[in-house]
């Protein structure tokens, strides 16, 4: 019993976890009909932004979060408005095709930057405790918390501030909301900065809690893609779904069969869901 | 798109220009045995960026496109190893499983749309380079099969070993031009035409009469029966193969090839996959900087060159046309 109350914790902080990275991808798809595919070298760009400001230059792990996301949303911000603003409306192969280039270049030069070896990041809290027999540290309760928090706030934000509303006006309509005097550019860098910010705050908490290096953000790409595709695109609903599904079956195929056979069944999954709903599980039929 | 441009005469001789160059080309290079590698090398992408292109014709992309390679050069090498048939029957049975495959999983995929389907064929690649990986005794697992011997081809009078790599420079441009020459007259044809009109308007497409999902299933399944033989000819040249060989980077560098090109001749993909290639081999020097720089030309080539490689021709043209009238 406490195996799998062990296995339910660990999938549900890891889906959180999964589910914050993909929320962000579907934010940036929804609104700019866009396949980043360099989401994930802002998760890892965000994991070391955070280990250069609190190991090595040992500043306030909080404030390196802020920091982090800070700086990646900038980034995020100017790769919108210099590279994909000019493939807006066209075919979505190209934005594909410039992301890809992007994730060459942002792991190959982290790669060099940074070193290949494994870096951690030092934790914030420390300690745990017990419940129903199963091990829960303080850590992963911190990290479950930011990220639900993230999440409410994310959603919060888009129903009920004006700019919230605008995200969403462009996301269901661009031309009307440009007729409405919204200035959809403008709601495009907010959107693709958020989207990024949010990796890179996900690449905080995961850096802390495992270890981090310039080649892991392909991994987080391949998750994201995987959470989303399982919830439909441009769904945050979906991608919180997506994301607890995939964290649970890692957690516990992995623990009772193995690892490999856990990433097969989650492309199987993948596959059936979207053979049965060809749009995702809350997705919108895109053409 | 024009078709009558695709069958004018001055392509005609820009092709016969490729493949007289391709022919002569091992003597240019003064029989040098790395670029004659570079040269196999090109001829497979070639052909793996020109059949990934037939799949376009319908108006998606497959990401399963490396796995399906992947089929191929596993059932040949271990038609080989384990039974111990060259590769003149690995060949066609790994095209034949391949296909088998292709028509089975088709099936199922066929029925997501655009961008779900990119997502959906990614996962069947993945499902397939997994199993290869998973099953260890029958595939050996991530170390991959080992020993796969180049055949050798007796004529009577004359052998032919095609561990030799001048000649399996030749085999390959052999099987390489006939897919694309194979793809070239199915994209000319009645049948292509067909998968542009569901590339264009699915719903007009079926309205007209036209049995869209079983042209889309056959249509994937030549693609992938075609990548198929390549796979198992890759498999022969490398001797050695492993999951990793036919991952998700494969197929996505195919894309690459085919959007840096451009979408929508044959000669898209071809001039994509050898420029690309050439880039590639030519950056291989500068170490890490290698994926950097490549990223660079990538993203370079998709902002400042849309359409792709193919309007180069008919920007010169323009250029000159603007200088005569002044």
């Amino acid at each position: 019993m406490s195996d799998f109350l062990q296995m339910g914790l660990t999938g549900l902080s890891l889906g959180l976890m999964y589910a914050l990275i993909a929320i962000g991808l579907t934010l940036i798809f929804g609104v700019m009909r866009i396949i980043q595919y360099a989401h994930g070298e802002m998760f890892m760009l965000g994991a070391f932004a955070l280990y250069y400001w609190h190991a090595e230059l040992g500043l306030p792990y909080w404030a390196g979060v802020a920091f982090s996301a800070g700086l990646i949303f900038c980034l995020g911000a100017v790769l919108q408005v210099v590279l994909f603003k000019p493939l807006q409306g066209k075919n979505i192969l190209y934005s594909l095709a410039v992301s890809l280039g992007l994730v060459l270049i942002i792991s190959g030069s982290g790669q060099l930057l940074f070193g290949t070896t494994t870096k951690g990041i030092p934790s914030a809290v420390s300690g745990g405790m017990l419940i129903g027999g199963a091990y829960l540290s303080y850590e992963r309760i911190v990290i479950s918390a930011v990220s639900i928090g993230l999440i409410i706030a994310l959603w919060a934000f888009l129903r009920h501030s004006v700019t919230g509303f605008a995200i969403r006006a462009v996301a269901e309509d661009p031309q009307t909301a440009a007729l409405q005097g919204i200035r959809t550019d403008r709601i495009h860098w907010i959107a693709f900065g958020i989207g990024s910010a949010m990796a890179a705050i996900a690449g905080c908490m995961m850096g802390t809690l495992l270890s981090i290096v310039p080649t892991m953000g392909f991994l987080a790409t391949i998750k994201a893609f995987m959470i989303v595709i399982m919830g439909g695109l441009g769904s945050v609903i979906g991608a919180l779904v997506g994301g607890l599904i995939l964290g649970m079956i890692d957690s516990v195929i992995t623990t009772t069969i193995s690892g490999d056979i856990a990433i097969i069944l989650s492309f199987v999954v993948i596959f059936l869901i979207l053979v049965f709903r060809p749009s995702g599980l809350f997705g919108q039929n895109w053409d | 798109m024009d078709k009558s441009d695709i069958i004018a005469r001055p392509n005609r001789l820009v092709w016969g220009g490729l493949l007289a160059l391709a022919l002569v080309a091992p003597a240019l290079v003064g029989f040098d045995l790395y670029m004659i590698h570079v040269g196999i090398t090109i001829s497979f992408n070639v052909a793996l960026a020109t059949s990934l292109w037939m799949i376009w014709s319908l108006g998606v992309i497959s990401f399963a496109h490396a796995g399906f390679m992947g089929i191929g050069a596993y059932a040949s090498a271990l038609v080989l190893t384990k039974l111990g048939l060259s590769m003149w029957y690995g060949l066609w049975i790994g095209a034949a499983v391949s296909a088998l495959f292709a028509m089975l999983i088709a099936v199922p995929l066929m029925r997501t749309r655009a961008v779900y389907f990119f997502m959906a064929s990614w996962a069947v690649g993945e499902v397939i380079k997994r199993n290869f990986a998973y099953f260890k005794d029958f595939f050996g697992g991530w170390d991959g099969v080992f020993d796969i011997k180049p055949p050798v081809l007796d004529l009577g009078f004359l052998q032919i070993d095609f561990a030799n790599r001048i000649a399996y420079y030749y085999l390959a441009l052999f099987f390489v031009s006939l897919t694309v020459w194979i793809i070239y007259r199915m994209n000319a044809s009645r049948t292509g035409t067909i998968w542009w009109a569901i590339h264009e308007n699915e719903l007009l497409a079926q309205h007209t009469g036209i049995n869209v999902f079983r042209q889309k299933v056959v249509c994937f399944t030549i693609a992938c029966t075609l990548v198929g033989v390549i796979g198992a000819l890759y498999a022969h040249y490398q001797t050695y193969i492993s999951p990793k060989s036919f991952d998700i980077w494969k197929s996505e560098f195919a894309l690459v090839h085919l959007i840096v090109g451009g979408l929508t001749t044959v000669g898209g993909p071809v001039a994509g996959a050898i420029s690309l290639t050439m880039v590639d081999e030519a950056l291989r020097a500068t170490g890490y900087f290698r994926t950097i720089f490549f990223g660079v030309v990538l993203i370079a080539s998709v902002l400042l060159l849309p359409g792709g490689l193919e309007t180069v021709p008919a920007r010169i043209r323009k250029l000159f046309n603007r200088n005569s009238q002044k």
